[in-house]
C-alpha cells in the first residue's frame, strides 16, 4: 500500500510542468514536499487558509455537503488542492511549456 | 423566693443588683436582652433566682414566661426535656446559643449555682435526647434548657473540671459503642421580617371599606388646604452626621470576545454526537487515530471552532489563531498513518487526473467530440502562429489524426493482443498483452486504462502465460475473462483493487490444452422459452474445442462443439461403405478453432473460424452438426465479424491476404477485398456506419467503407518503422479508433474529414450487397 502510494506520488511529481507537490497535515504543517522549506512553508500556509474559508462556505450553504477539491488557476499555473479531514494534498502545475 | 413571673419580670432588675460593677455596660445588656428578646418567638427562659439557694430551686419548673397569640391561646413553647428531680448535673443545652449576647445575657441572669461550662464543646453534648441538632446561629432559641453554672467562688474550679471531664467521660463510654439515632426536622417557620402589601385585591372582602378609606382620605387631603382643622407644624428630625467613605476596587479587567455561529456548525453541534455513533460502529476496524480525529473533529464541545469561525469572520486574524481553526486539532496525528490511509490514495488519485486533464485537455475534448477552446492565457509565439496556419491548410482528405497514447513502463515491448471496451463505463478499456509466437513464452499482462489517465493503467495484472484474448461481461461489468496461450481461462473482478485472479480455470479437468484464442461472454438461452438469458462465456482454443463456461464456485465447462475435419469426413463417407467401418473409429485429429462470433440477434447461432481457413456455422442447440460450412479461406482466418446493423451479413479476415463479406446463405463469399499482400490480422465493423470497417495489415491500418469503393480502403495509415500493428477496436460512441501495435503502445486515432452519407447506411448496404448477389 505504502509503495503503490509513494509510487502515485512519484508519478504525480514527473508529471509534465508539474512544479511540486506538498502534503500537510490538518494543521497546515507540511509532511511531506518536493519544494524547499520556504516554498512550502507559503504554500501550505496560504492554502490553508483559503481551504478553511471554502469549507466553511460550501458546509454553510449545505451542511451535509463538504468540500473535497479546490483548483485555482491563475495566469501562470494551476494549483490543485485536494482536501480530506485529516490532510491537504497541494500540487502545482505550470500550464504552458 | 419571687413568683417567677415576678422574676422574670424583674429580670433586668435582678441584674442590676447583681452587677453593679458592670453597670456601665448594663444598658448594653439591656439591649441585648431586649434584642434577643424581640424575636418571633419567645425564650423559655428559666428565671434563676439571684439568692445562693440550693440546686434544688434550679429544679423547679420555670415556666415564668407566657405567650399568648392573637386569639388568646396559650401557644407557650414547651421545654424539650425534664430533668428527673435529684438530677446532679444540669446539662447544658448549647444547640442554640448565638453567640456572645446570649453567653452575656445568661452570665448575668440571678442563679445561686450557676457556672457556665465553656459552650465550645458542642460536639460533645449530642445525646440522643436532643431533638435539635441545629447549631444555627439563629438567634431565637425556642426551647431550650439552660442550666447554667454561673461560677462563683463557692465553686472551685476543680470541681467544674471535674464534671466536664466526667460529663465528656460518659459521652465518650456510651456514645461511642451505641447507635446513635439523629432525627432531623424542620423547625418552624422563623419569620424575621414580615411587611404585607399595602395592596388589597378587588374580590377581598374588605375592599369596600378599604375604598371607603381611601376616598375620605383623598378628600381629606384635598380639604386641607386652608381649612381651620388642620395646622401646619414643624419638626426636627434627627440627622446623623454623616460621614464620607471612600471605596476602590480591584481594576476590572474588560475582555472582548465574540462567537459567530454558522449553520455548519450547528449542524455539526447537533448531529455530531449521532454521525460519531454510526462512525464508530460501521469503522470499528478504522485505526484509533482516526477515530480520534473523528471524535475530537465532531465533539459537542466547540470551543476551538468557536474561535476558529471568530477568526475567520473577523479578517484579522493571527497566525496564532489559524492554527485552531476548521478542521480538528489532533497535533498528535502521525504523518505516515496519514500517508497510508486510504482516503490519501483516493484523493492523490482524483490529482493525477485532474493534472492530466491540464496535460491533455485538447485530447481528451477532441475525443469526446467537445470543441477545444484556445487557451487565452498562453503565450502567443510567431512559431505557434506558423502552426496553427499550417494546420488550416492540411489537406481535407480523410485522414487518422493521432490523440495521445496508452503506454507505461510495464507495456514497452510487449505485443498487445487483444482490447475490449467495458461494457457499462465507456471510459474503461482493458488491453492484453501478449505474444502471438507460440514458442514464446514471456508472461501476460492484462492493464485496464481509463480515458482518464493515460499514463499509467487503473489495474495491472500479471498472468504466468501469454495473454490472447479478452472480453468484458455485460451481465456483471466488473468481470473481466481472459483467455491465455496455455489454454488458461481467468476471470477478474476488477472493482477491487485486488490483484489475483477470481477464479481461473486452471484446475478443470475438461479445460483446454491449447491456446485459448478467443473468450466471449454470449447471452444463452437457459430454459425452454425465450426469456430466460443467462450469460456464459464461450471460448474457442487450438483444440478444435467450443466450450462454454459456467461460474459457481469455480469454472467449469461443457463442450459445445468439436470442430472436426470436413475433409476427413468426406473420405470416411466414401470409404465407409468399405468395410473399413468394422475396424473401429478412427482418431482423428480436430481442426485448431481461431475466432468466433455470435449471431447479433439469435445468440445461438455462432460462426467459428479455424486453422485451415474453414468457416463453421454452428447453433448452440447442437453440438454434433454444423449448420454450414464455409471453405473460401486459404489460410486460417484470423477474425470473423458479424455485422451489427445487418443480421445476414459477415466479414472474414485471413492470413490469406484477404477480407470477404458473406451472406448467411451463400456458401460463396459476396465481396473479396485485398490491398496489400499483406496478411490481415483483424478486422471490425464501425458502429456507426453500416459500409465501414477497419483492417489492420501488419504494417498498415486501413479503413474501408464500402459505398465509397471496394477496392481500396479510404484511409490507410502506415505505422512508424519497425512497429507492427496488432490490434484494432472502434470506440464506440466517438469516431475514433484504437490501434495496437507490438511496441505495447495503444495509439488513440481520430477519425478526420470523413464523410459518409447521412444516417447509419444500413440502406446503402444493403443495395450493395443485393448489387453483389445480382452479379453473382
Amino acid at each position: 500500500m505504502a509503495s503503490e502510494v509513494e509510487e502515485t506520488l512519484k508519478r504525480i511529481e514527473g508529471q509534465r510542468g508539474v512544479v511540486g507537490t506538498v502534503v500537510c497535515n490538518a494543521d497546515g504543517i507540511p509532511i511531506r514536499s518536493s519544494l524547499d522549506g520556504v516554498a512550502t512553508a507559503q504554500y501550505a500556509r496560504l492554502l490553508r487558509k483559503l481551504t478553511v474559508m471554502a469549507k466553511s462556505a460550501v458546509r454553510d450553504i449545505d451542511p451535509q455537503n463538504d468540500l473535497t477539491f479546490l483548483r485555482l488557476r491563475s495566469q501562470k499555473c494551476e494549483i490543485m488542492v485536494g482536501l480530506e479531514n485529516e490532510f491537504l494534498v497541494i500540487v502545482i502545475q505550470n500550464l504552458h511549456q | 423566693m419571687t413568683t417567677p413571673g415576678a422574676k422574670l419580670k424583674k429580670r433586668t432588675l435582678m441584674v442590676t443588683h447583681s452587677s453593679r460593677a458592670l453597670n456601665g455596660s448594663i444598658s448594653g445588656l439591656h439591649q441585648v436582652n431586649h434584642s434577643s428578646r424581640h424575636t418571633g418567638s419567645n425564650v423559655s427562659r428559666k428565671g434563676l433566682s439571684m439568692a445562693g439557694d440550693s440546686r434544688s430551686t434550679i429544679q423547679t419548673p420555670r415556666q415564668t414566661v407566657r405567650v399568648l397569640n392573637e386569639n388568646g391561646t396559650d401557644v407557650t413553647p414547651q421545654p424539650i426535656s425534664h430533668p428527673e428531680p435529684g438530677a446532679k448535673h444540669n446539662r447544658v443545652y448549647l444547640d442554640e446559643f448565638s453567640g456572645p449576647s446570649d453567653i452575656l445575657s445568661m452570665l448575668y441572669q440571678p442563679t445561686t449555682a450557676a457556672s457556665l461550662t465553656v459552650p465550645f464543646s458542642r460536639s460533645v453534648f449530642c445525646s440522643s435526647k436532643i431533638s435539635r441538632s441545629s447549631l444555627s446561629t439563629i438567634e431565637s432559641v425556642n426551647e431550650e434548657r439552660v442550666d447554667t453554672f454561673y461560677k462563683q467562688d463557692n465553686y472551685p474550679a476543680s470541681y467544674v473540671q471535674v464534671e466536664r471531664e466526667e460529663v465528656k467521660e460518659q459521652v465518650t463510654e456510651d456514645m461511642l459503642n451505641e447507635v446513635v439515632n439523629i432525627y432531623l426536622t424542620e423547625t418552624e417557620t422563623i419569620t424575621h421580617l414580615d411587611m404585607p402589601g399595602i395592596s388589597v385585591s378587588v374580590d377581598a372582602d374588605d375592599a369596600e371599606a378599604i375604598k371607603e378609606r381611601n376616598n375620605r382620605y383623598a378628600e381629606l387631603c384635598k380639604n386641607r388646604m386652608g381649612n381651620d382643622k388642620y395646622m401646619d407644624r414643624s419638626m426636627q428630625a434627627f440627622i446623623g452626621a454623616s460621614k464620607s467613605k471612600q471605596v476602590q476596587c480591584d481594576s476590572i479587567v474588560m475582555v472582548d470576545t465574540a462567537c459567530e455561529a454558522t449553520t455548519w456548525d450547528m449542524y455539526d453541534s447537533f448531529y455530531g454526537a449521532e454521525q460519531d455513533k454510526t462512525e464508530l460502529t460501521a469503522e470499528p476496524e478504522k485505526s484509533g487515530y482516526s477515530e480520534s480525529i473523528v471524535n475530537s473533529s465532531r465533539g459537542p464541545e466547540k470551543t476551538t471552532s468557536l474561535l476558529s469561525t471568530t477568526s475567520i469572520a473577523t479578517s484579522a486574524s493571527s497566525s496564532q489563531r489559524e492554527i485552531e481553526t476548521g478542521m480538528c486539532s489532533d497535533d498528535a496525528a502521525d504523518p505516515r498513518l496519514i500517508l497510508q490511509s486510504e482516503k490519501f490514495q483516493k484523493v492523490l488519485l482524483v490529482m493525477e487526473r485532474c493534472i492530466l486533464a491540464n496535460i491533455f485537455q485538447p485530447k481528451l475534448a477532441a475525443y469526446r467530440q467537445l470543441p477545444i477552446v484556445e487557451d487565452c492565457d498562453s503565450v502567443v509565439t510567431p512559431e505557434t502562429m506558423e502552426h496553427r496556419e499550417e494546420d488550416v491548410e492540411r489537406s481535407l482528405s480523410p485522414t487518422l489524426e493521432s490523440l495521445w497514447v496508452f503506454s507505461c513502463e510495464l507495456t514497452k515491448g510487449r505485443t498487445i493482443s487483444c482490447m475490449a471496451w467495458n461494457k457499462k463505463n465507456p471510459d474503461l478499456l482493458a488491453v492484453g498483452y501478449g505474444e502471438f509466437d507460440f514458442r514464446d513464452q514471456t508472461p501476460g499482462l492484462v492493464c485496464c486504462w481509463s480515458l482518464k489517465n493515460p499514463t499509467w493503467p487503473e489495474r495491472v495484472y500479471h498472468c504466468n502465460t501469454g495473454v490472447t484474448s479478452l472480453d468484458f461481461s455485460a451481465k456483471h461489468p466488473y468481470r473481466l475473462a481472459v483467455g491465455m496461450t496455455d489454454g488458461t481461462i481467468a476471470i477478474y473482478y476488477v472493482y477491487s483493487q485486488d490483484k489475483t485472479c477470481a477464479v481461473s480455470s486452471s484446475k478443470c479437468s475438461k479445460k483446454h490444452y491449447s491456446s485459448t484464442w478467443q473468450v466471449k461472454w454470449a447471452e444463452q438461452d437457459m430454459g425452454l422459452s425465450g426469456d430466460d438469458k443467462e450469460e456464459a462465456l464461450m471460448s474457442i482454443s487450438a483444440d478444435g474445442r467450443i466450450s462454454k463456461w459456467f461460474l459457481h464456485d469455480d469454472l467449469d465447462c461443457v463442450e459445445l462443439m468439436r470442430l472436426k475435419r470436413m475433409q476427413e469426413e468426406k473420405d470416411e463417407m466414401e470409404t465407409e461403405v468399405k468395410d473399413k467401418k468394422k475396424k473401429g473409429e478412427i482418431l482423428r485429429s480436430l481442426n485448431a478453432g481461431f475466432c468466433f462470433d455470435f449471431h447479433p440477434v439469435d445468440s445461438s447461432i455462432y460462426l467459428a473460424g479455424s486453422i485451415d481457413g474453414t468457416i463453421y456455422k454452428c447453433s448452440s442447440s447442437n453440438s454434433q452438426q454444423f449448420l454450414e460450412t464455409y471453405s473460401q479461406h486459404f489460410g486460417p482466418v484470423t477474425r470473423i465479424k458479424w455485422c451489427p446493423f445487418n443480421p445476414n451479413v459477415f466479414l472474414s479476415c485471413s492470413l490469406d491476404w484477404t477480407i470477404k463479406l458473406w451472406i448467411q446463405d451463400q456458401l460463396t463469399p459476396l465481396l473479396c477485398l485485398t490491398s496489400t499482400q499483406k496478411q490481415v490480422h483483424d478486422i471490425m465493423w464501425s458502429p456507426k456506419w453500416a459500409t465501414v470497417f477497419g483492417a489492420i495489415n501488419e504494417g498498415q491500418m486501413k479503413i474501408w467503407n464500402l459505398d465509397y469503393s471496394t477496392l481500396d480502403p479510404v484511409i490507410v495509415h502506415m505505422a512508424a518503422p519497425g512497429v507492427k500493428m496488432t490490434s484494432l477496436l472502434f470506440a464506440l460512441q466517438t469516431d475514433c479508433v484504437l490501434v495496437g501495435d507490438n511496441s505495447g503502445q495503444v495509439t488513440v486515432y481520430q477519425i478526420k474529414n470523413f464523410t459518409v452519407g447521412e444516417g447509419n447506411q444500413v440502406d446503402t448496404l444493403e443495395s450493395i450487397i443485393s448489387s453483389a448477389v445480382a452479379r453473382l
